[in-house]
């Protein structure tokens, strides 16, 4: 996918662990470890809502489009 | 009314469908039984006179009966397909991936029954055709229209399959 996940990224700026934010974003590891992965088909909107108020960030730190082929393609 | 759990319509149809299937399972055992008895006996019993139809005994009798144990294995099979639906239905998940095959092999049962059908009798047609004067073909559009909403709902389960996926995967 053109759309890569830089969660890994702004956990380390943070210095947050995983099992931290999905604590506090009320997120299982597991879901957290598929959007991380970038293995997610889809993100809720109120899920970059969490993530960016836990993080203290903007959507655009999380979210990176790199151009390459379609996944749908 | 409740869609699962006890007192629930689902409960019912699971009660139904499991009589339905031990039923079958007895019915098919009788026939197999039935078919290797009219096999073995010979045929100068005096108990043929009772059960003789259309002067059919011993191993014709057994070629019908087994037929009829065909008809009752492929309903067997269809049960167990739709009670197997019917289990994903129970644990909250009815779009399984496993549906779509299992609808889609109802729906060649539906037709293959009917297959059966026409089959059984043109050979039956054939057999006693000095007794049937006319050749019966018992074209039934009730059960070729099953087929057909069968593998509609096959499809549409198919759907359902692709959006459990894509829900699996959003977070």
């Amino acid at each position: 996918m053109a759309v890569r996940i830089l969660l890994d990224r702004v956990l380390v700026e943070r210095r947050m662990s995983l099992a931290e934010l999905a604590d506090r974003v009320g997120l299982t590891i597991a879901n957290l470890t598929i959007l991380k992965s970038g293995r997610a088909r889809a993100i809720r909107v109120s899920t970059i809502d969490s993530l960016c108020r836990e993080l203290d960030c903007q959507p655009g730190d999380l979210l990176a489009f790199e151009p390459g082929p379609s996944d749908d393609a | 009314m409740r869609a699962l759990g006890p007192g629930s319509v689902s409960s019912l149809l699971k009660l139904v469908l499991d009589v339905i299937f031990f039923a079958l399972w007895a019915a098919l055992a009788l026939l197999l039984v039935a078919a290797l008895l009219a096999l073995l006996l010979p045929s100068d019993l005096a108990f043929w006179g009772r059960i003789e139809a259309h002067g059919a005994r011993g191993a014709m009798l057994s070629a019908g009966l087994l037929a009829f144990a065909a008809y009752v294995a492929v309903v067997l099979f269809i049960t167990q397909r739709v009670r197997r639906i019917f289990t994903t239905l129970t644990m909250g998940d009815p779009f399984h991936p496993a549906n779509v095959a299992r609808l889609r092999n109802i729906g060649f049962a539906l037709a293959g029954l009917e297959l059966i059908n026409y089959g059984v009798n043109l050979v039956t047609g054939w057999v006693f055709r000095d007794e049937f004067k006319t050749l019966r073909f018992p074209f039934n559009p009730t059960a070729w229209f099953a087929v057909l909403v069968v593998f509609v709902l096959a499809e549409v389960f198919r759907e359902g399959a692709r959006l459990r996926s894509e829900a699996e995967l959003t977070i």
